[in-house]
């Protein structure tokens, strides 16, 4: 792989030694590019009290997951559960939590697996045939399409949905959001693809190899990191995804997991720790994910947003 | 995640390209079958469907026992919220996959969809609906012609309150509203919130608007704007009675937290129950509600409940009662299971089961005949309840439907709105008014 | 090759942009079919002061959250920079928030800050019992501490990244040459940081036009209290889906792309995002 594959693409997650040959330099500079005693008094106390602000809500909120009902009301909120329960797990266990976390799983991997194949073939061509007028009308599509706002066009979606007798499906979700991944994904393949060097299609071409081939067998493994990368970006996005859902869908049993959230909501009302113990479930594949695979996990979150 | 497992030539780039396409397409089509078989699904070929709220556990024992009787073409009840049900069935409609029977309130909503063509007729002697009480099938009849029937109680609105709270402030029950004001500012200062309001729902605050109006200038009134009158918002009695409304409001009656208060969490009913709240404005659901959420409130007799307070001076009689009068199914028209839903409704909806169910639930149902039945009921505690009810709305010259379910939906929305801004004071009392002439012309 | 991806993008992302302005024109209750409304919605919408009212609710969330995101994610990111165990650890803590989707913050946050049953009942904590969602003044910035909660990790993720990439030998030079810590900020670490500045701010701003999830959940799907936190995506979602007049809302709708389109566009021509500039030059 070329280095400037490297520069251009891996965030800089990266450890990155500078051998420093000079003098040490006075004060902390040598292995910490934050200068200043100063500064790190300041970033340290905004870190702390930053640190509190997010580590409170998310202690509540576990907490408040394993207290019985009538608890709730009675324990003071920051305290330790008195009677510690798996009660309210169980009640949303009981309440069809596991389609709810199947159909996000359908529609996550469903939407990817589109989204990317689709797009790998577009940056594709649009690399191969740079100079082409179709190529460069397709990019500027692409990029034009990074500044259309979904919620705007819902309604028209809505509509087409219907028309398409598509309304209430799993599909009627993973096709609007495939389309709208593509734009980000496919800039970040087509910067990514730019990259590889002509002379390895070159070499392919003279081998005999049509465009399917050169794409399968070298563009696609070639792009591994970068595959990863917009996998994990866009599977996030549509995890996480509320509208699409929330308006092209009806059924409880075709509803995803932050969809659920809200239907768990309506369902538990005052119940708060059975909607706190929903939270946490839903929650839980995020966890795996970050356990398993932080640095991917990160490298995708913020795809290409990082030079 | 594997890409296009092309290999080999396939000859022109135009055949490649249309295999891509084909397995993409192949890869949908597979996810579309795999999505629609969930388990349950509402548009099984074989069995109606319906709709209701998730508070009628009454209504789902009459899907039960239909069920039983019919294993092989089964109700499929899907349940909603409130405040999102009825948003939820006019997308379904809109989507053409709204369910075979579905629940209203009547009036101008239901006729909406009457008038959209989506509702069937219902004749008499297929549901048997001359049991019922007249007055309340008035709410579903439009043009003559009767497109649902009721199916749970009579549910006029009436003032909840907590006994012990207000005797430790010293209060008695209100019975005019400057009673009300008087008891809101010793509550206050008992540091009770005085009225538990759900405000983020609307529709609870426009009970008190409804109560008011009519208490300020007659059921003529509002009678004449929902026969279309668009000019008649602009009625003096309407500026007073959200002048009220706003007095209210600033004394401080409904507490500093009412619009982050949602009618679906249940939380008004629990500030009433746990004692943090003196009084509620709710319809006569709320009993069944708290009985189930707070059982021994209710045994121990510390819920107390009385009409809406008179108003002196005003020209509506104290009697007049608002809410709703029952609910109601319908029929949907593009539905193919037609004799299997008459049969419901006729057989299973408010027979002598389900009128025994709702009377022991603190519900009076719209039938005709029922004296005996209310004589024989043993709770002493639900006999005076029932019997309240009963004799609020039988002695009642008007019973008015909700606004927001009177009029037609596109009036809806600008009325809650406006309520709520009302109730905020974000908008002068006469400006209501303005503002709703503007909407229902 | 590219037609896959052409005709997927142009019938859900094309064909709906031209859908919304020809929706505006239209009248559509969702129920019934739809017929020609000429400009009526168009002058309803641009005159109704509830529009403008949304527009100016929707600039303020921007503004601010900018103002309150940006520095606490550039403090974070200065604060993360450098490596160690303990360092280390504090990431595992901010990263939490971005494992939530935002409905799960929303619900949590609206639970948490319930006066009644919320952290306000913790004793010592009265301070905080405030109706901070339910009064019409504070909502709105309740509501914008929220995201900032939900996206303070992520921008810091962006500034921290940006940093890293910083040569320590330009920090080497300047502190030969005597430089002091708060001129090493502000002429190497700030300008170093334009190309991430610009990322994160696009970004923000952007993303808090459009931003619909959280708010929709923290106001209970009201825009409330009142019309507080009604901004200009969840006045579309309200006067569409609620109030079923979908040719007004597709007005506004438009009015949404219009914004959107520009400030996208403006931005990434101010930034030269589609030229890559090399940050190294100079070196």
């Amino acid at each position: 792989m070329s280095t400037t594959v490297t520069k251009t693409r891996t965030p800089a997650t990266e450890g990155r030694t500078v051998p420093s040959h000079r003098a040490p330099a006075p004060g902390p500079v040598r292995k910490n590019p934050v200068p200043g005693i100063l500064r790190r008094a300041l970033t340290g106390g905004a870190a702390l009290s930053w640190t509190a602000i997010v580590v409170v809500p998310i202690y509540w909120l576990v907490v408040t997951s394993l207290r019985s009902k009538s608890d709730f009301t009675s324990d003071s909120p920051l305290a330790l559960p008195s009677h510690p329960t798996l009660d309210s797990y169980r009640t949303v266990l009981d309440g069809d939590f596991t389609t709810y976390l199947l159909n996000s799983v359908v529609v996550t991997a469903g939407t990817v697996v589109i989204a990317v194949a689709v797009a790998l073939m577009a940056a594709f061509s649009i690399v191969r045939n740079a100079g082409s007028r179709f190529s460069r009308v397709s990019f500027r599509v692409f990029l034009l399409g990074l500044a259309i706002p979904l919620q705007a066009v819902i309604i028209p979606v809505y509509l087409l949905i219907i028309r398409m007798h598509l309304y209430d499906s799993l599909l009627a979700i993973v096709l609007p959001s495939a389309a709208f991944a593509l734009p980000i994904t496919v800039m970040i393949l087509v910067s990514f693809l730019r990259d590889v060097p002509r002379s390895l299609f070159e070499a392919m071409i003279v081998d005999g190899a049509g465009d399917w081939r050169m794409l399968w067998s070298l563009a696609a493994p070639l792009a591994r990191p970068a595959l990863m990368t917009v996998a994990v970006y866009d599977g996030l996005q549509v995890w996480n995804g509320f509208l699409f859902p929330l308006i092209l869908t009806q059924s409880g049993n075709k509803a995803v997991l932050p969809l659920a959230l809200t239907l768990f909501k309506g369902q538990f009302g005052i119940d708060v720790p059975a909607t706190m113990a929903a939270v946490v479930l839903s929650t839980l594949p995020m966890l795996a994910l970050f356990i398993l695979a932080r640095r991917q996990l990160v490298a995708g979150l913020t795809a290409g947003f990082s030079k | 995640m594997r890409g296009i497992p092309v290999t080999g030539h396939l000859g022109s780039p135009r055949i490649r390209r249309a295999v891509a396409v084909t397995v993409t397409l192949a890869a949908a089509a597979s996810l579309a079958a795999c999505g629609s078989s969930g388990p349950s699904t509402t548009s099984s070929s074989k069995g109606l469907t319906m709709w209701a709220l998730n508070d009628q556990t009454i209504l789902k024992q009459s899907v039960d026992a239909y069920n039983k009787d019919h294993p092989d073409a089964k109700i499929t009840l899907r349940l909603f919220a409130n405040d999102d049900y009825k948003q939820k069935l006019r997308v379904a409609f809109g989507a053409n996959q709204a369910p075979d029977l579905f629940f209203s309130w009547g009036g101008g909503a239901l006729n909406d969809y009457v008038k959209a063509g989506k509702v069937d007729v219902l004749n008499a002697t297929d549901v048997n609906s001359d049991r019922y009480t007249d007055s309340v099938m008035q709410s579903a009849t439009f043009d003559g012609k009767v497109y649902g029937v009721p199916v749970n109680g009579l549910a006029p609105v009436v003032l909840y309150y907590n006994k012990k709270v207000l005797s430790d402030a010293g209060v008695q029950p209100p019975k005019t509203y400057d009673d009300l004001l008087a008891a809101v500012k010793k509550l206050k200062g008992k540091g009770v919130t005085p009225l538990s309001l759900a405000a983020n729902s609307k529709w609870p605050t426009l009970m008190y608007l409804e109560y008011l109006l009519d208490r300020t200038g007659g059921s003529r009134v509002f009678a004449n704007i929902a026969s279309g009158d668009a000019a008649a918002w602009k009625d003096p009695a309407v500026t007073k009675a959200n002048q009220k409304l706003q007095d209210l409001a600033k004394a401080g009656a409904f507490g500093d937290n009412a619009s982050s208060v949602s009618y679906d969490q249940g939380a008004s009913t629990a500030l009433l129950y746990t004692g943090k709240a003196a009084m509620e404005v709710m319809g006569t659901w709320e009993y069944a509600n708290i009985a189930k959420a707070a059982p021994d409130f209710l045994k121990k007799g510390e819920l107390g409940y009385t009409a809406f307070p008179a108003l002196t001076g005003g020209a509506g009689s104290p009697a007049n009662i608002v809410g709703n009068p029952s609910n109601f199914l319908s029929l949907n028209k593009s539905s193919k299971h037609k004799s299997d839903a008459l049969t419901y409704l006729k057989d299973y909806i408010l027979n002598g089961s389900q009128v025994d169910a709702y009377l022991a639930s603190g519900s009076v149902p719209p039938v005709k005949g029922l004296d005996s039945k209310l004589a024989a009921v043993s709770s002493a505690s639900d006999k005076a309840w029932l019997t309240f009810v009963y004799d609020l709305v039988d002695k009642a010259p008007s019973f008015q439907l909700s606004w927001d379910q009177a009029l037609p939906s596109d009036q809806a929305d600008p009325l809650l709105t406006n309520t709520d801004k009302s109730f905020l004071r974000q908008i002068s009392p006469a400006d209501f008014g303005v503002n709703m002439s503007k909407a229902g012309s | 090759m590219a037609a896959p991806a052409l005709l997927l993008f142009g019938l859900f992302g094309l064909v709906p942009l031209i859908g919304v302005a020809a929706l505006s024109v239209a009248r559509w209750d969702g129920l019934g079919s739809i017929s020609w409304a000429g400009l009526t919605n168009w002058t309803s919408v641009l005159t109704d002061s509830a529009t403008w009212q949304s527009l100016w609710l929707t600039v303020k969330v921007m503004v601010v959250s900018w103002l309150v995101q940006t520095p606490i994610a550039l403090a974070l990111g200065l604060f993360q920079a450098p490596r160690g165990r303990l360092r280390a650890l504090f990431a595992v803590l901010f990263f939490l928030p971005l494992l939530l989707s935002a409905v799960a913050i929303g619900l949590t946050w609206q639970a948490l800050l319930d006066p009644s049953f919320g952290i306000g009942a913790t004793p010592g904590l009265h301070w905080l019992a405030k109706p901070l969602l339910g009064s019409p003044e504070l909502a709105l910035y309740t509501v914008i501490f929220v995201i900032a909660w939900q996206f303070v990790p992520f921008h810091a993720l962006l500034y921290q990244a940006g940093i890293r990439q910083i040569p320590t030998a330009l920090y080497e030079a300047a502190a030969l040459d005597g430089a002091g810590p708060v001129t090493r900020f502000l002429h190497i670490t700030l300008p170093q940081l334009k190309y991430t500045l610009v990322t994160s701010s696009t970004l923000m701003l952007v993303g808090s036009l459009t931003y619909f999830d959280l708010i929709f959940v923290l106001s209970g799907g009201t825009g409330g209290p009142g019309t507080a936190t009604r901004v200009l995506p969840l006045s579309m979602y309200i006067t569409g889906f609620q109030a079923h007049d979908m040719g007004r809302a597709s007005a506004v709708a438009t009015l949404l792309v219009v914004f959107g389109l520009g400030l996208s566009l403006l931005t990434t021509r101010l930034s030269g995002f589609t030229r890559m500039d090399s940050q190294q030059e100079g070196m």
